[in-house]
Parts: C-alpha cells; structure tokens; sequence
C-alpha cells in the first residue's frame, strides 16, 4: 500500500523535524505548553493538507519558473484562513499563539513538501504526505512540550502537575527547548541504531 | 501564447481567487472579532472598576491622538464617589504591556485588568496567572472550579495608592496571607524571575495617573473631577 507508506514516513522515518531537521523555530517557540503545541498542530497539519492538495491538482498548468510564488500564494491563503478563524473564534488560541500563526507561512515544512512531494505526486498521495507529516511534525511538539511544561513550569494543561514541586524554569526558555530536543535526537537514534 | 504574458495570467488568477477566498472570509469573521473586542472592554471595565455604575466612555484629543478614558459613579455608604479608567502602555521584557486602569478620586487603584502582553511564557507571562486550587489531577478525576479567579498579579493593585508611589518588593507570590502587610506599605510583590515585567506594569500605571491628572482632568473642564 503506496498511501500507508507516504502517510506513515512522516511520523517516524522521515519525522520532518526529528530526521530531515526543518522547521524548528516555531518548535521552540510554541512548546511552552501542551495547549500551544496541540493547537499549532491542528493548525500546521490543516494548511499542510490544503496546500498539499491544491499544489498538486495545479501542478500540470504552473510552469517551472513561476512555481515557488504560486506555492507561497497557496499556502499563505490557507494561513490566513487559519488566522481568521482562530482570530474569530478562538481568541485564547489566537491570542497566546499570537505571531507563529502568520509565521506558518515561512514554515520551511511546507514549502518543503509542496515542492519536494506534492507538485510531483497524485493528489490522494499528496494528501497523505500531507497528513503524516502534519502529525509527524504535532507528535514531536507534544512530546517536547510535555516535558517542558510539566518539568519546566510544573503544570500540565494549565494546571498545577505535581502540588509541591519546584520547576525548573530554565527549561520553559529557549535553551532549555534545545536541551529536551537534543535528549529527543539522541533517543529517537538511539532506537534506530538498535533496530538496524 | 507568450511565455510571460501566460505566467503573468496564472499567477495573478492565483492571486485573484486567493484574493476573493480571504475577502469572504474577512466579512465572515470581521463582525464577530469585533464584538469579541468589546466584550473584552467590557470584562476590563467590570473588573477595573467593580461595583460601579453605567460607565461613560470619554474622549479626548491628545497630540493629534484620540484617547478613550471612562468615569462612572457609585454610591459608598451615602456618599457619591467617582471612578475613572484609561489605558496604561509600558514596554516590558518583550513587546507592550498594555493594560486598563481604574481609580477613584482618592487616586486609589480600584483595579487593573491586562489587555495585552508578550512576555516570556513561565516568567513575565505569569502576570496573566491564574492560580487554581485544583491540581491536572483533580480536573482528571472530573472535580470543577467553583469560581472564576483573577490573575494575582493583577489583584495586588488593587487598593494602593497612586499619588504616595507604589513600591516593589520580592516576597514570592502574593496570597490572601500577605495581603494585608503588602497593601498597608503600599506595596506589590514582584513575580519572580520577572522583575522587567513588573516594573514595566507599576511604572505604567504611573505614567498613565499622571498623564490622567496633567492633561486629562484640565481638558475635561472640571467634569472628571
């Protein structure tokens, strides 16, 4: 089955961020907290999917040289869809996402596909591609945003994880998103030196 | 066809429907954001100024800058007392903070409520924390909030004096425990790791009192006061 294959590779043998490595910016920046990353990936995999599919039923009539704008137009509508809608809708989301909705835009994870898979494959494939690496892409959010909020700000969901504990603020930063995310590198090769 | 002429025609058909998708999507969504924001003003003036009356919205002509400021009026035990609100805007660790002000005559802060902030999630964004008595553990076990709480940070405002100077202190998070010590110093506690934001707060409720009482009040003909 073609379409298992291209829906699966997105989550663990082509993981976007944890193999091909592309994308990390709005990695560190939304993974403060669950809530974030889950919204992020909701909103990531939606633009992914649409974009995906329309790259792909427009491929036969965009000549070569014109492509990236016409890509960039597509994905920059479907995320400014997005933007309406939570903006609209809703405004907790929006509000604490705040400028990595509009930044989804530059996000070299779609880009990447729409002129890596989509405007070379079939639509049903496309979407497919789409959809796994949208949810490769969201399950290394939530794991990453896991354990920095529970460890880096001791709650999980918003509230209090462990009543008593003192968190490790550092991890709710910047570097401490590296850290997690090298310890996450590290581990997911680990498993895959193993298996060979 | 011309090769120019043809991807001239593609992209900006690309263009045009993306064009007429957003456009119909923005008269779709536009109503709706806009009565969000007012009922954010709204939230913000019950809490900045909680037991008053109809509230008037003001404005008043600043250097070329409309600015919106509010009065209303309650009754305290037989006596009228007047409550006034405006907008504070201070930068902080990142971005504006951007908050509404509500004070009595007395200039005593009657409350402030955050309209907008940036600030480093887990340190300057705790001034928009709620602390609840539920744990993830008891919401898993499907126990509900019985009341909604306000932000702490928020909630030290209230009852200082303006005009005396507000101090900061580090004394952990504020609780109803150190309220009383905190309030009868006209201090606030700092949140930790986030000394930038709170000062960034306290120095714009400043600003905005003395902005309030230098230009506005005078402009205001005597009314405000």
């Amino acid at each position: 089955m073609k379409m298992v294959k291209e829906f699966t590779k997105g989550i663990w043998t082509k993981n976007p961020i944890l193999v091909i490595g592309i994308g990390l910016c709005p990695v560190l920046a939304v993974t403060s907290s669950v809530t974030n990353a889950l919204w992020m990936t909701v909103a990531t995999t939606f633009v992914l999917v649409c974009s995906n599919l329309l790259v792909s039923s427009v491929k036969s009539i965009v000549p070569a040289h014109i492509r990236i704008p016409v890509f960039i137009s597509i994905i920059a509508t479907f995320v400014t869809v997005v933007e309406l809608v939570l903006k609209a809708y809703q405004p907790e989301v929006y509000k604490s996402l705040g400028i990595f909705i509009p930044l989804i835009v530059v996000n070299c994870i779609i880009l990447g596909r729409a002129e890596e898979f989509a405007s070379k494959n079939t639509i049903l494939l496309s979407i497919a591609d789409g959809l796994g690496m949208g949810l490769g892409f969201g399950a290394t959010l939530v794991v990453l945003s896991f354990f920095r909020e529970t460890l880096g700000a001791n709650s999980l969901l918003g509230y209090t994880f462990i009543p008593g504990m003192k968190p490790a603020t550092a991890l709710i930063m910047a570097p401490g998103g590296f850290i997690i995310l090298g310890l996450m590198l590290w581990g997911m090769n680990k498993i895959n030196n193993r298996k060979k | 066809m011309n090769k120019t002429v043809k991807s001239t025609l593609i992209l900006g058909t690309i263009a045009l429907i993306s064009g007429v998708i957003l456009a119909s999507l923005n008269t779709v969504t536009s109503g709706r954001i806009e009565e969000l924001n007012r009922e954010k003003e709204q939230r913000a003036l019950s809490q900045v100024l909680p037991g008053y009356g109809k509230i008037t919205e003001k404005k008043i002509n600043i250097n070329g800058n409309s600015v919106s400021y509010w009065t209303a009026e309650k009754t305290d035990g037989g006596k009228k007392q007047n409550g006034y609100a405006f907008i504070a805007s201070e930068s902080g660790y990142s971005g504006n903070i951007v908050s509404m002000i509500g004070i009595n005559e007395k200039f005593m802060i009657e409350g402030i409520y955050i309209l907008q902030q940036t600030e480093t999630p887990g340190l300057g964004a705790r001034s928009e924390e709620v602390i609840s008595d539920l744990n993830f553990w008891d919401i898993l076990a499907g126990k509900k909030e019985t009341e909604a709480k306000k932000p702490w940070f928020q909630r030290q405002f209230t009852g200082l004096n303006v005009s005396t100077g507000i101090k900061l202190v580090k004394k952990g998070n504020w609780s109803e425990s150190n309220r009383d010590e905190l309030l009868k110093n006209n201090e606030i506690t700092a949140i930790t790791g986030a000394t930038i934001t709170t000062s960034a707060v306290r120095r714009s409720i400043e600003n905005a009192v003395a902005e309030f009482k230098d230009v506005i009040i005078p402009a205001d003909n005597g009314e405000a006061l």
